[in-house]
């Protein structure tokens, strides 16, 4: 294993090249309490996820004394220590040691949960939200047609029309690869790359967005958890995923319902009124959320289906960009 | 019970070092935005430092008591009166059934103010905390800022209230507020994307002498300086987005100062938790308590650079000065 510290900056701690197929490490200063493990390079690689929550959890299972908690994100995790208790040479030792073994990615069985949630399209609540940002924010914004980003969203996409997009959104499972800014917002990534679309992001950002609203920017699928500002193209809504007071069973634990590593599924599609319904069943506490508690992940089965279905998603990539170079951006 | 009669411009129950193991779910720690002078109110009144109190931002708060208890107020000069009477900051009283202790509004430098009560406030600790997190609406009282009318229960002393009132902080240890218009030093170590791979050595360079000056639009999630043409080490953010300020979404350090864009902000303890901008340089967590004495609007702040050692050694000597034993009797 070859360290070199290549900065007279001070900011990189530590950096280890790729070894064995694994992506190579970089350790970055972030502060006294905080430490930044960084993988490979800063490329959108849905797999790097695995790997990330699969050493996060080495490294909450062997914890070290002063080692207080951790944040995975796509390509990193940020560590939280206590640098009285453990030094940021030893941290990052314990670090190295944890990915050394580290089994082999391609037999990685990692716990993930599969989360149903309903969905309602281009209701009246993503309305009001695109109405008031029509009206107080941007009249001419090219990413809203008729009221909505759903055809602004086809379009740059190369799809037929809103219809098909929402059947994408409803295809493809959701890879949840962290959670944060807001309490409990998850930041999840399409795991069948034949449906994954993306989306700019509005500009100027939108200064009122309702909880439960479903955006998406660039590749990644957000769910507001609660009323805030906000910049993801928005198109559905869905029931509360933070709930603060605990009204629900599901709510019991945490007030947060996702998890990093949890898998997101869009279903049943349900119009305003029914959706209307459920969210007041969540309140109640007679709502039941469908969760798959005890789904695991199999990293070697994913890898395969990648490699089966590329033709298709390098087509759908083809028609997406040659679509968004003909479609003006916000 | 603690009885309140005025809330205040913004008063919070809080506790140190608040929600942790929660930054994973999007839940940023909250607590005392100056946790020194909160610390030495606990210890004034015979509390654990870390003992829920009350932080009180600007003033206004009117608060009266049922039973007898030890107090302290430590932080910026609100004129404090007991019954009338003005009492001093950073030394421990007696009160008893029936006294109120009414604040004004700011008196000088320094923007918020402590109040330790023996026992502390015994609201239901949520998460594993008792400090409140606005934007989560949860902990402290009902996940809010106080109002009239407002009860607030009170923990078992564990020191006869006699015995710990009567004591001070030496004046070598009460510290200075930067006042109105003047400058505040802030040592800060450089970040996780600071230079060379994302801002180059100018930049920094720039960061680190410059007086920021703190925008009015200031609160407990991040302090906003101003603008500034940064030259990039990148042409843009890749993968994260198209301004070089765009990385792919990571942790946030708390207290790393955020650029995005054109603009650094502080993140707060309140602060979002993950996102997709540059963190160029993080406060030393033994200098995050200036923060809380910052008056947003007036204050200015040149960062201080030093090294991870040496805000680790600031770290340690903080907590020895924290101490009961450092006290004096009045």
């Amino acid at each position: 294993m070859t360290e070199h510290v290549t900065q007279p900056s001070g900011v990189i701690l530590a950096s280890y090249p790729e070894r064995n197929g694994r992506p190579g490490v970089v350790y970055r200063n972030a502060g006294d309490s905080f430490l930044l493990v960084e993988f490979g390079e800063m490329v959108f690689d849905l797999t790097m996820s695995f790997r990330v929550l699969g050493l996060d959890d080495a490294i909450k299972r062997n914890r070290p004394a002063g080692l207080i908690e951790t944040i995975p994100a796509l390509r990193s995790i940020l560590i939280n220590y206590d640098s009285r208790q453990i030094s940021p040479r030893d941290l990052i030792d314990f670090v190295e040691d944890q990915y050394e073994h580290l089994p082999p990615f391609e037999n990685l069985v990692v716990p993930s949960r599969i989360v149903e949630l309903p969905i309602a399209f281009d209701d009246k609540w993503t309305r009001e939200a695109i109405a008031r940002y029509v009206q107080y924010q941007r009249a001419d914004a090219p990413n809203v047609i008729d009221g909505t980003n759903s055809k602004y969203a086809a379009m740059y996409n190369g799809l037929r029309d809103e219809e098909e997009f929402f059947s994408y959104i409803m295809a493809t499972d959701w890879w949840n690869a962290a959670l944060g800014f807001f309490p409990g917002l998850p930041f999840a990534y399409p795991l069948d790359p034949r449906y994954a679309v993306v989306l700019p992001k509005y500009n100027p950002t939108r200064h009122w967005t309702p909880a439960g609203t479903v955006g998406i920017a660039g590749p990644c699928l957000a769910i507001y958890p609660v009323e805030s500002a906000g910049g993801y193209q928005i198109f559905g809504h869905t029931v509360p995923i933070y709930d603060p007071q605990q009204r629900n069973p599901a709510f019991r634990e945490s007030p947060v319902l996702l998890r990093p590593g949890d898998r997101l599924r869009f279903r049943p599609r349900v119009s305003d009124e029914e959706l209307e319904a459920m969210i007041q069943a969540v309140y109640d506490g007679t709502y039941q959320y469908v969760i798959d508690e005890t789904a695991t992940f199999d990293v070697g089965a994913y890898l395969r289906f990648l490699k089966e279905v590329e033709p298709e998603a390098e087509a759908f990539r083809r028609r997406q960009a040659d679509a968004a170079a003909r479609v003006p951006v916000p | 019970m603690l009885e309140v009669r005025n809330g205040g411009f913004e008063t919070t129950v809080q506790d140190y070092p608040g929600r942790i193991g929660m930054l994973s779910l999007g839940f940023a720690p909250a607590g005392p935005m100056d946790d020194y002078a909160f610390r030495f109110a606990n210890v004034l009144v015979g509390n654990p430092p870390g003992a829920a109190g009350l932080e009180i931002t600007a003033g206004g708060l009117v608060v009266a008591f049922q039973d007898e208890r030890a107090i302290a107020v430590c932080g910026a000069d609100m004129g404090a009166r007991l019954n009338g009477q003005p009492i001093e900051l950073w030394r421990s009283y007696l009160v008893r059934a029936g006294d109120v202790l009414e604040f004004d509004y700011l008196q000088g430098p320094g923007f918020r103010t402590y109040l330790a009560v023996s026992g502390g406030i015994d609201v239901p600790p949520v998460l594993g905390s008792r400090a409140t997190y606005l934007p989560g609406a949860i902990g402290g009282l009902e996940g809010r800022k106080l109002h009239a009318g407002d009860r607030l229960p009170l923990g078992e002393p564990t020191v006869d209230p006699a015995q710990a009132a009567g004591r001070r902080v030496p004046q070598s240890l009460v510290p200075t507020y930067a006042g109105y218009n003047e400058v505040w030093e802030l040592e800060a170590t450089r970040g996780p994307q600071a230079d060379p791979d994302y801002m180059t050595a100018e930049d920094m360079a720039f960061f680190f002498s410059h007086q920021w000056k703190l925008d009015a639009a200031s609160n407990r999630t991040g302090y906003r300086l101003d603008i500034h043409k940064w030259q990039w080490a990148r042409e843009s953010g890749g993968a994260g987005g198209g301004h070089p300020s765009n990385i792919l979404d990571n942790g946030y350090p708390v207290g790393a100062v955020n650029v995005c864009g054109d603009q650094p902000i502080i993140l707060c303890i309140d602060g979002p938790t993950l996102g997709g901008f540059i963190c160029n340089a993080v406060v030393a967590k033994a200098a995050m308590w200036k923060l809380g004495q910052m008056v947003p609007g007036w204050s200015y702040i040149r960062f201080k650079e030093v090294t991870l050692e040496e805000a680790i050694a600031l770290l340690k000597r903080q907590d020895e000065t924290i101490h009961e034993s450092n006290l004096e009797r009045s």
